[in-house]
């Protein structure tokens, strides 16, 4: 006898805060995964709003804060909410460009509380490297490591891989190496935001992504003990969802940088969709009632092919960002699932086409 | 791991304030039975040797064996997944 799955439980906290501190950004990387549109500075929290957030996260149970943007950098007022986060028990992880990062002022933030920053790297040679990120940059993020490395700081090191730079994949891994991070994430490019305008540039080839496997797996298994590796698996070539952000409503909370709270970084794309802002409510009230972090929670949305599989208890229904993108329809099974009547159009998608040419912001 | 070894948590690890959880970049790890006990004595400067020593005074009965062998397994394991160094 077949055993109906259990309903998909609801989730009592998050455990992460993403804060998008601002939208400003020196680097227009070709796969940038913020939304095409973006806030614009005059609209930002203010340093007092942060601090506040971030207090309530803190009470509501949150463990990490994510300062991210855009640039964080960006942010004058950046060492102050580091220590803000920190002086509410969060963990600070910093995602960074490390363009504009001086040895004062990292001084600055790792003593305000600082403990995890990471670095992402385009490519191992600074021509191509520069070309995808849109501007000089390669050489800055080589120049900063030995800096990081005097201070008492957990270091990511991110490798963004695609279609322009997976051949190399093998000697990216290496130069990863030699900068002697804590932490090593290898990451596919996810087709949202910025990144969707150059899917067809960006989209590895399938001998590509079946050649990196093996490779990751090797520098997992050799630099265990020394690098904690952790891997993004290139979604479109998927036979099964990711738990996209574990889950809708479940795992995070993301605060843009006017203050809106979305269940995930691309929530914004799909229609309808209306988000509360820590300026008017508080942000356990938003994780429990906001109608944009009830609306794909639990199972009650699902297909019914979901609702009887018993994968939901480990993929949540997949993402419902991409389930929009590539169907039109955000309550659609995401058609990663080969349980899906669209993923066929994955196949054609896979296609990647030589030819494109890279469209910058801005 | 060796009994002589002296063990530090890595750079951007540290154990939640109440919690039986380890914070570490991006992540968390649960802890277990003497799991909280084993790396709050952690301090890059006691051997395991003392640390165990310690343990041992804290938990009046306990076998010296058994709590030693617990604490190199758990220290390796720690190590393998990079929160711990030597």
């Amino acid at each position: 006898m077949e055993q109906t799955p259990r309903a998909v439980d609801l989730p009592a906290k998050p455990f992460s805060l993403i804060a998008e501190v601002t939208h400003r950004c020196p680097l227009h990387c070709l796969y940038c995964s913020n939304p095409v549109e973006m806030k614009r500075a005059q609209e930002e929290l203010s340093t007092e709003d942060w601090k506040r957030v971030f207090q309530q996260a803190a009470e509501m149970g949150v463990l990490h804060l994510h300062l991210t943007g855009g640039e964080p950098l960006a942010r004058r007022d950046l060492a102050e909410l580091i220590a803000a986060g920190r002086a509410a028990g969060l963990y600070v992880n910093m995602i960074t460009s490390g363009v504009g990062l001086t040895e004062q002022r990292l001084e600055g933030l790792v003593q305000a509380g600082l403990e995890h920053l990471q670095l992402s790297f385009q490519d191992l040679e600074e021509v191509s490297a520069d070309f995808i990120a849109g501007t000089r940059a390669h050489a800055i993020k080589l120049a900063l490591v030995p800096i990081l490395k005097r201070y008492d700081l957990a270091f990511t090191v991110n490798l963004v891989v695609h279609r322009l730079n997976l051949d190399r994949l093998e000697e990216f891994i290496a130069l990863a190496e030699e900068l002697e991070p804590n932490r090593l994430e290898i990451a596919h490019v996810q087709y949202y935001g910025w990144a969707l305008k150059n899917r067809a540039l960006l989209m590895p080839t399938e001998d590509q992504v079946r050649r990196s496997l093996p490779l990751v797996e090797a520098a997992r298994n050799r630099l265990r003990g020394k690098i904690h590796l952790e891997a993004v698996f290139p979604d479109y070539f998927g036979s099964f969802p990711k738990a996209c952000v574990g889950g809708w409503g479940r795992q995070m909370m993301l605060v843009d940088p006017i203050g809106e709270v979305l269940p995930c970084h691309a929530a914004a794309i799909i229609p309808g969709l209306v988000f509360d802002s820590v300026r008017d409510h508080e942000l356990a009230w938003i994780w429990k009632e906001s109608e944009a972090f009830m609306r794909f929670r639990g199972d009650a949305w699902m297909p019914t092919t979901c609702l009887e599989c018993p994968r939901k208890e480990r993929d949540f229904g997949g993402c419902r960002c991409q389930a929009f993108l590539l169907t039109g329809d955000p309550d659609a099974m995401d058609p990663v699932c080969s349980y899906s009547p669209d993923h066929g159009k994955l196949v054609d998608l896979r296609m990647s086409s030589p030819e494109l040419l890279p469209i910058y912001r801005g | 791991m060796e009994i002589s070894s002296v063990p530090r948590l890595a750079s951007g690890c540290r154990l939640h304030a109440t919690d039986d959880i380890l914070l570490v970049p991006e992540g968390t790890l649960n802890l277990s039975g003497p799991a909280r006990e084993i790396l709050a004595r952690i301090d890059g400067k006691r051997t395991v040797h003392a640390i165990v020593d310690d343990l041992l005074l804290q938990f009046e009965g306990a076998n010296a064996e058994e709590v030693r062998q617990d604490v190199l397994q758990l220290l390796s394991r720690m190590r393998q997944r990079g929160v711990i160094r030597t």
